[in-house]
Order: structure tokens, then sequence, then C-alpha cells
């Protein structure tokens, strides 16, 4: 009875478990990283640096020149840190793959491990 | 629903129980021998082909198959709904075998649980009693399960929870109901504790929160400067984690997001100390950090402003102006602060420890370039209003009303647990109730849920063995303001019981007013009284000299502990109109007020002299003191008169009482004649007599009485001279000479004292002086020795 209540479990609600488990490890992956944030913000000024245009041509272009490197600095940090969550994401996702594919195939594995034991 | 009796012999059962032969440690292990047993079988196939790495593979795979199925399965147990079997939670399974066919045995097997401990200890009643009273009928079983879905109903969980079984068990009990109420429990807080179980239930399931991640700072400024004035109220709840409940979703909360939210500057949040201004600034902080807020305020962060650290730093004259504007430039610039300015009148008024800081402010709100809340008293919000009326209208007021009852307990549970963490104390419920219930009473200068959370606090120093009860919170209130609350003691009971013969060893006759006043503090004591209205309120009315002040000095020095215990009025003072303002001063200015004196010393006799002397509106503010207890100061703040016993006097219509008494009529009979002429001759109106428990009529003492009196005037000379060891005694004739000496038409036994100084007090002065007595001498005065 209660191998049975094992099986229906494995390749039930066990399996489903799973690819929730995995959905729900990318998704915090994507907050940790703060994704969405940061590609709105991707052309944003690092931490708000900015200078004000003062009076003069050589001083607005200053500003601009000020504020190009600022909004570069931002752009490197935050495209660095979304390729590293970007590989992270497909790394985890390939595992859960693997893992959902894997999962159904467990109890034959231990099955032909120990028959293959027996028979090496 | 199919079945609600426990199927002990399902699958669910089943599962639990092997659940729970497992173990949560042993399904870990497995999860690591699972890494062992993989790498040492891969080894030995490829390093050495050797046949046992395929059986520790196998045995890897089983590990792990059986970790996950113990893991994710046996031990959450999913519920399966439809019936109550479906629904019972894992803990309740896994604990309950064949035997559990009646409340009892089920009890027997769930009550070492912390849930089932939750419960008892609250309503502070042990498991064993429980046990004893609960019967054994598995008809009953039905019953109690039937209560404990409907707990979980009720509390919106879909999974019966242990604590609900026992809840349900407890409450389904008529035995135990009995025992709650003979133990003086209300059998409904057992419905109260167990929905406060179900949110500490709700609190530790709570899923992940998700705070930003790690570039929810970058797209903004940096607050160096700030971080030094300012404590970061969002950081602090993301690194301490904080749980402000259903706060972060009360409408006054969502309120002040849309306000911000809506391009408000700045936020106001206006109400008294107490009902939690602070703590929903807390919840909104919450709710931003968690990205739970409106998109426009996601990740913001709310900075609380330090006016004592920026006093502190400010060394020479406008480095307060200096530091505000650049703490204003960083918070502009940073663009997702919130400053947050509690108490704002500190820094928008002037003074010592405060911080004028609204015209540095002004500008900043003008343009909405920072955001800001602010909180504020009502009456600190309207001196705004009028002192810097062009600041006050860039503010958006939220004002905060309290709570309905069942919400301030509701606060008050989840306070409680904290507090029991930090104290590591238990706090039972009748002491959570007791709290709601004697702050309510006391403090009447702040609002729930603060004083209720303030006096629980003072509790926990009075809490025995760790345990706090109503008891503790009892004496808490006693030891701060002074009244008795708690049940008399032996000793106590004796002294109400026998207190008229107490105030008769220090007052000659005046029966009816001593019984009077003797009864109503009886009433008071025992819980019979009105609690709305003061312990006692008498009109005592009498010639001069005839003991009226007296028995309210013998009063306070019997019950109240004290002769210092009253708070006396002279209402000849007050009989200008203007001098309303004066009786309901609030003390600010440093003068005793009435009122203030009242509020430090809520239980105590208030004596007020000559009453028909004072001004008509000034007894219409009698009226209100008598009808509900309390009067409101200029400030309006209110001082509560419901421990006091009010005492009025009046020497109005003593000369009918003595014409009464000469023409020998019976004085009880005569009282309300005498009211009826006090009425008809205006000098009290109806009203006001009626508000009296009791007018008293004082006669005039006759020659035996005085005499009594001189007896007890020469015992307190007598404790004078203890002191020296020295002791005086007056013969018949003596006494009877003062007594003649002492007694007056107008003054009655008043000049009795003055009588009695001049006679025997100076006489023992010059003897002692001239060395004729010494100590250990015992002096017999004969009328020869009165020397006046």
């Amino acid at each position: 009875m209660l191998a049975l209540a094992f099986f229906s479990w494995w390749y039930g609600s066990g399996w489903k478990l799973v690819s929730k488990k995995t959905l729900q490890t990318l998704d915090n992956v994507l907050k940790s990283f703060s994704v969405s944030l940061l590609i709105k913000t991707l052309f944003m000024p690092w931490r708000r640096i900015i200078t004000y245009p003062g009076s003069g041509i050589a001083a607005h272009l200053q500003a601009i020149v000020d504020n190009t490197v600022s909004r570069f600095i931002g752009f490197l940090v935050r495209i660095f840190v979304l390729l590293a969550a970007l590989v992270v994401v497909v790394c985890l996702a390939l595992v859960g793959f693997l893992q959902l594919v894997i999962w159904p195939l467990l109890p034959i594995a231990a099955m032909v491990c120990l028959i293959m034991g027996f028979f090496q | 629903m199919s079945s609600t009796v426990i199927d002990i012999g399902s699958l669910r059962a089943r599962k639990a129980r092997l659940g729970k032969r497992v173990g949560k440690l042993t399904a870990l292990i497995l999860f690591m021998l699972t890494i062992v047993l993989l790498a040492v079988g891969i080894a030995l196939i490829v390093v050495d082909n050797n046949h046992n790495g395929y059986f520790l593979l196998a045995l890897a795979i089983i590990c792990f198959m059986f970790a996950s199925w113990a893991t994710w399965d046996l031990q959450l147990l999913p519920i399966e709904p439809g019936s109550v079997n479906g629904q019972l939670s894992y803990d309740v399974l896994a604990r309950l075998n064949k035997k559990a066919t009646n409340p009892k045995a089920v009890w027997q097997q769930l009550n070492q649980h912390w849930q089932a401990y939750f419960i008892t200890n609250h309503l502070y009643i042990s498991p064993q009693d429980i046990e004893l009273v609960l019967d054994d009928k598995p008809e009953s079983l039905q019953v109690a399960m039937d209560k404990a879905a409907d707990y979980a109903a009720v509390n919106h969980h879909a999974q019966i929870e242990l604590g609900f079984v026992v809840a349900g068990i407890m409450a389904s009990s008529n035995a135990l109901t009995d025992l709650l109420v003979r133990s003086k429990h209300d059998p409904k807080d057992i419905d109260a504790i167990t929905a406060w179980l179900s949110r500490i239930i709700d609190s530790s399931t709570k899923k992940h929160q998700n705070f930003g991640g790690i570039g929810r700072d970058w797209a903004f400024g940096f607050t160096t400067f700030l971080n030094h004035f300012a404590a970061n109220i969002s950081l602090s709840i993301m690194n301490h984690g904080a749980n402000y409940g259903w706060l972060t979703t009360a409408p006054d909360v969502i309120a002040i997001e849309n306000a911000l939210a809506n391009n408000s500057g700045a936020v106001v949040v206006v109400g008294p100390p107490g009902i939690g201004k602070t703590s929903r600034i807390y919840a909104l902080a919450q709710r931003m950090i968690e990205g739970k807020a409106n998109p426009k305020l996601a990740y913001h962060q709310v900075l609380k402003l330090d006016v004592s650290t920026i006093l502190s730093n400010a060394k020479r004259q406008g480095d307060i102006e200096n530091i505000f504007n650049r703490i204003m430039i960083e918070a502009v610039t940073a663009g997702h602060v919130i400053l947050f300015l509690d108490d704002a009148e500190l820094f928008l008024n002037q003074g010592v420890g405060s911080l004028d800081a609204g015209a540095i402010l002004q500008p900043v709100l003008q343009n909405r370039s920072a955001q800001f809340i602010m909180t504020l008293t009502p009456q600190d919000y309207q001196r705004l209003r009028t002192n810097h009326p062009n600041l006050a209208n860039l503010l958006t007021p939220i004002i905060i009303n309290e709570l309905p009852h069942e919400d301030i307990m509701n606060i008050l549970e989840d306070t409680t647990n904290g507090m029991e963490y930090r104290y590591k104390c238990l706090i039972t419920y009748d002491a959570i109730k007791t709290a709601y219930r004697l702050s309510g009473r006391y403090d009447t200068e702040e609002a729930y849920p603060g004083k209720a959370i303030k006096l629980l606090e003072q509790s926990i120093t009075f809490g025995k063995e760790h345990v706090i009860s109503s008891r503790s919170v009892e004496e808490a209130i006693e030891k701060s303001r002074g009244v008795k609350v708690s049940a008399a003691t032996q000793a106590e009971a004796d002294t109400l019981l026998n207190l008229e013969a107490k105030i008769h060893e220090r007052m000659i006759n005046q029966d009816e007013a001593v019984k009077a006043v003797s009864a109503a503090l009886r009433r008071a004591r025992a819980g019979i009284a009105n609690p709305k209205r003061p312990i006692g309120s008498f009109l005592f009315l009498g010639p001069t000299g005839v003991g009226k002040t007296e028995l309210a000095k013998a009063i306070a020095a019997v019950y109240f502990g004290s002769e210092t215990n009253i708070v006396r009025l002279d209402m000849s003072e007050y009989q200008q109109e203007s001098d309303v303002t004066r009786l309901l001063d609030t003390g600010s200015n440093l003068n005793a007020s009435f009122l203030m004196t009242i509020r430090q010393q809520p239980f105590s006799v208030v004596l007020l002299d000559e009453v028909e002397k004072a001004h008509p509106s000034i007894l219409n503010l009698l009226l209100q003191l008598l009808d509900e207890g309390q009067l409101t100061d200029v400030a309006g703040r209110s001082a509560s008169f419901k421990d006091a016993v009010v005492i009025a006097t009046s020497n109005a219509g003593a000369n009918a009482i003595r014409e009464q008494i000469a023409t020998g009529g019976n004085l009880e009979a005569f009282k309300d004649t005498l009211t009826e002429q006090l009425i008809k001759a205006n000098t009290f109106k109806p009203e006001l007599l009626n508000r009296f428990d009791e007018v008293v009529l004082f006669r005039s003492l006759n020659r035996d009485e005085l005499a009594q009196v001189v007896r007890l005037l020469v015992k307190e000379v007598n404790t004078n001279l203890s002191g020296q060891n020295v002791s005086v005694e007056l013969s018949d004739a003596a006494i009877a000479k003062i007594v003649d000496i002492g007694t007056d038409e107008r003054f009655g036994a008043r000049p009795m004292r003055r009588a009695l100084q001049r006679g025997v007090e100076d006489t023992i002065a010059q003897k002692i002086l001239k060395g004729e007595i010494g100590p250990g001498s015992h002096v017999l005065l004969n009328d020869a020795d009165i020397n006046l």
C-alpha cells in the first residue's frame, strides 16, 4: 500500500513539485540579480552621479562628457551583472530540465544498477 | 464532508506516521548519504570497473528517492479537500494512534505539541487539569472535530492544525467550560487564543520576501551624509526582519502610500500619542522594501531623521541650517529617499531640544523635490496650522483614528510574541485583557494600543517565575498610579468591614455620614459601584466645626493610606467666571494645578470646601465631574476622578439644622425639607444635588461628644510627646473646662484645638523647659492647671 503510494507520488505530485521548484529557483535568481530593474535602468547614470550644466559652452560640454561617463559606467556594471544572471539562469534551467527528464527514470535506474551489480 | 471522526487507518495517517518515524534529521542524512554513495559508486566503476559500484549507485538512488518522498510528501502531507480527515495536518496525524477515539485520548496524544502548549499556557491552565475533566465518549470527538474544522474555516486555513484540534476539544467540553469559568476565565478566550495562534502559524510559513536584489540601489544616489543623521528603517526591516502583519494593508497605511505616490511631497500623519503613527510608517516601509507598494514607490527607503544627532553636531551658529540643507540636497539627489520626521514638532518649533527647520523645509516642500512623512499629535498639528499656515498647507494630512477593540487586541497579541521572546517570559491572555482594561481606565493621556503595550511592558517586572498574569498588570498599575484594582486582601477586607469603627477612632458621632461614606467605599472595593463615576460623591451640610473636613481627613487616612491623599479646593477662591480657566489649568507652567494633581494621585479624597460659594460655571463643571467621573483641561487632556471620593462641604442651611436640633426634630426626616429650602433659595441647583450619591446633614455636637473630642485631641498630644517619653492626662474637670472654653456657638468645636494648645500644650512645654518633668513622667492636669 505504502509502496504504491510512493510510486503514485513519484510519478504524480513529486514530478510536478520538481518542475515547480525549478521554476521557483529561476524566479528567485532573476529577483536576486534584479534583472527587470537592471533592464529598466540599463542606460541610467551610475548612482545618479550627474553634473549639472553651468553657464558657457565649455561647462555644457563638460557636463555632457561627465554624464556620458556616468551612464557608461552604469551600463557596464549593469550589463555585466545581467550577463552573469543570464549564465546562472541558463545553467539552472539546464539542470532543472535534466532533473525533470531524469526524475521518472530514477526508479528504473536503481533497478538497472542492481541488476548490473549482480551480473557484472 | 463525508466523516468527521479521525480515520487512523487512512493512507494519509499512515504516511504521516511513517514520516514521523523517519524524522527530518534522518531524511537530511539520507540526502547527504546519496552524495557520498554516488561519488564512491562512480569512482569504483570508473577506476576499477568494480561491480560493487553499481550496488552503491543503486543504493544512492534509493536513498535519494526515499529522502525526497519523506521530505516533500510524508512530512508535508498535502491536503485532500472534502473531508476533515483529508484536512488534518501532518502534526495531528503523525501523533495519533488507534486509541484516539475520544476527546480524552486525543488530548493525551496531542498535548505535548507547542501549539497545545501555546493555548494552555496563555490560558494559564495545566494540560493535566484539562485532561481530568475531558470525557471519553467517542461521540464527543465528533463534536470536537467539527469545532476544529470551524476554527480552520474561521481563520482561513485549508489545513486543520494541531492547535485547532486542541482548541476544538477544549471548546466543545462543557466540563472544561465550567472549569474555565470557575477559574475566572472567559471560555471565549479559547477562540481568541486560537486566532492568535493561527496568525503565528501563518507568519512562520510565510514565503521568502523579495527585497529587490543586488541592483536595487544602483538606480539611486548615495546617501552617505544623510545616513549619519538618520536611521534607515527600510534596511533595518530588510536585515533584521519585521512583521507588521495586517498593519501593512491597513487603510490608513494605504492612504499614506497613495498620497506619496500621487505626487504629494509630504504627508503628515496626525493622531494622539500611542495610536501607532510610527508603527504605520514602519509598515509602509515594509511594503515598499518588499516591492508591494505602488510601483512609483517601489524600493524607496524611509530614513528617520534624528534631531538630537543634528543638534549635537551643530557646534557653531548656522551649523544646523548647513546640516539640514545638505540633508535636503542628498535626499533630493538620491531619488529614493522618504524623510521621516517622527514627532515633527521637534523639527518645527523653537526651544530646547528642538530644531526650527520650517524655513528650510518650506521651499523643498513647495518644489516637491523630496518626499516627507511627518507625525504630529492633533494639538501639535493645530499649532502648526496656526503658527506656520503656509507650511501646513503643503502637507497632506492623514488622520489616524483609534481602532476597534478586536483590532487592538490583535495588535496586543502580536506585540506579546515579541515581548515574550525578549523577556523570556509567558504573558497570559488574562494579562493582555487586563492591560487593555486598566490602561483604558487609568491612562487618559495616550491612545490604544500604545498605552496597553506600555502597561504590559511595565508589568514584566511584576511577573512571578517568568509568568506575567493579570495580577502582575494590576500590581503595575497600583504602583504607577497609586490606585487599588486587585481583589482586597484579608487585612483590607477586615478594614473595610470595620470601616465605621476605624473612622470613629478619630471622629466623634456623625454616624449617618460615616455610614454613608463607608458603604460607598465597600461598594467600590467589591466592584459593585459604577466604574464610570467617582467611587462616591457626598455633600456634607452642617455648621462649622462639627467634623465635615475631619471626616474627609479620616477617610483619606483610613482608606486612602494617608491624610496627604486629599486634594483640597477652597471653592470660595473660585467665585468668578474667569476662575474656570484656573480650575482647568494644565499645570504646564510648573504650577501645581487641580487636574494635574488628580492625574498624579487619582486615588484620593477630593474635598471641595464651601462649595456653595463657587461660581455657577464652576458648579456646572462639577456636574460633569460627578456624572462622567472626569474633567478635561484647557489643552484637551482629561483627568479621571473615577478612583476618587468627592466630598463637597457647605455651611448652607446651618442655622436651619441648629434650629431643628434645638427643637428636638429628626435630622434625617428634615433632610428633604432642607434641600427643598436650599433649592428655593437658589443656593444649589436641583441637578447638582441629584448628582451626589448622598446629601448628609451634620449636627452640632453636645457636651459629652465635645468631651470625647477633647480626649481624641489629648491622644494626639500624647503621640507628639511619645518621642520624649512623656505622657499627659486630663481630669474630667479639666476636660469640662476645655469644653467650656473651646466651644463656640458659631464655630462649633473648631476653637477646641486652640484651647487645648493654650491650656495643655503650653503648660506641658513650660514644665519641660523648667525641668519639672522629664523622660518617663506622666502628668495629670486638673482644671486648676489649665491656665487660659
